[in-house]
């Protein structure tokens, strides 16, 4: 029995090997692009326009590391006001976040399209200010007025991972159009005093467990740089 | 593995749905607290027959109760608050001074304010005989900060 498992795996290797051999005479050499990809976030400027206290825009790139790998990066800011039933705040600050697409769609030869899973490490530095609250008071018999105390939180931080699942599609030559979903969970945030970070420039509102999500819909031009064969 | 990695995906997502902080649920501003004791034994608590109590200029919070405790908000746009307990026919007013400190809570409940260096400014004397002050912050609702013996 032993002996036999041992010719079957020797065994194995000519078969294997005469395959290769076939296929090498049979394929075509196609030629695939490796480049590095810049582009654009369209939700955030549509969201400025949209409401007037809320800028934000958000550049991404990636650039084709392996036959599957991605390596991406996501470079934005946000200044954006946030109102809540007993307050108003504005969150201002940039954001960087870095990490790898790993391609999982299969592609007919010479396209370039992608279903991917990410995966991104992300750092914000941000500002809070708080614009105005009104102390909460169950029952109206003295009935609270609004404070606007205009106090700024300076310096804060927060660093958090993200699970991407999206999609890219080669629409005109060299121009992607990207959808992408992403979930996210806070690593680490330098708080400010009596008041929370409950939305940060990068995450999107912070939720109770400290998980959020955001949605883009990407524009990129992909440069090429090196053709490789396949 | 791919299968593995969306099935993750989807998983994750359904979490985030199970969460809400759009609903106050947590404490916010405390109410005063205070408990009417018997004055001949002060350790059992008396009913005050007819309460009626109100702040300065407002109208009656409780009118013609029996009650031994009640709960009394405080003015939050100033660092006094003027009470008046009228038992039956006879009246007397308490002047409570506090500090005043706005405490974040959380996302949907916003700010609540607490009360520091609470104390009873004046008081007149007739029918409240003595008083007792527990606690001189006021953060919580949990126990009685006032006793007052009658």
């Amino acid at each position: 029995m032993k002996q036999q498992l041992t010719l079957v795996f020797f065994i194995s290797f000519f078969v294997s090997a005469t395959i290769a051999a076939q296929q090498k005479a049979d394929t075509v050499t196609t030629k695939e692009i490796y480049g590095l990809r810049v582009g654009v976030d369209l939700i955030k400027p549509f969201i400025s326009f949209l409401e007037e206290d809320t800028k934000g825009l958000e550049l991404v790139g990636d650039i084709r590391i392996l036959n599957n790998y991605y390596a991406a990066v996501e470079l934005g800011f946000e200044d954006k006001v946030s109102k809540e039933d007993y307050m108003n705040y504005t969150t201002k600050g940039s954001y960087i976040k870095a990490g790898v697409n790993y391609n999982a769609y299969k592609n007919w030869v010479g396209m370039t399209n992608e279903i991917y899973i990410g995966m991104r490490y992300g750092f914000s530095i941000f500002n809070q200010t708080l614009n105005s609250y009104t102390p909460n008071v169950k029952g109206t018999y003295f009935i609270p007025t609004e404070v606007l105390p205009n106090t700024e939180f300076k310096d804060l931080s927060a660093h958090w991972g993200e699970l991407v699942f999206g999609m890219k599609a080669e629409t005109l030559k060299n121009l992607y159009l990207g959808f992408s979903f992403s979930f996210k969970k806070m690593i680490n945030t330098k708080e400010p005093e009596n008041f929370k970070n409950l939305y940060v420039p990068g995450f999107n509102r912070v939720y109770l467990n400290n998980t959020g999500f955001g949605i883009n819909y990407t524009l990129s031009y992909l440069i090429p740089i090196v053709k490789k064969e396949k | 593995m791919r299968k593995y990695l969306i099935l993750l995906f989807i998983l994750c997502f359904t979490f985030i749905n199970c969460e809400k902080d759009d609903i106050c649920i947590e404490t916010t501003t405390p109410k005063l607290i205070v408990v009417f004791y018997n004055n001949d034994i002060p350790a059992t608590k008396k009913a005050v027959t007819s309460l009626t109590v109100s702040a300065d200029t407002l109208g009656n919070l409780y009118e013609n109760k029996s009650l031994d405790s009640i709960a009394i908000p405080l003015d939050l746009t100033k660092n006094s608050t003027f009470y008046k307990f009228k038992s039956g026919t006879i009246t007397d007013s308490i002047n409570f001074t506090y500090d005043r400190k706005d405490v974040f809570v959380s996302r949907s409940c916003g700010y609540k304010t607490i009360f520091e260096n609470f104390k009873i400014e004046s008081r007149t004397a007739n029918w409240i005989k003595n008083d007792t002050l527990k606690n001189t912050t006021i953060d919580n609702e949990t126990a009685a900060h006032l006793s007052i013996f009658h």
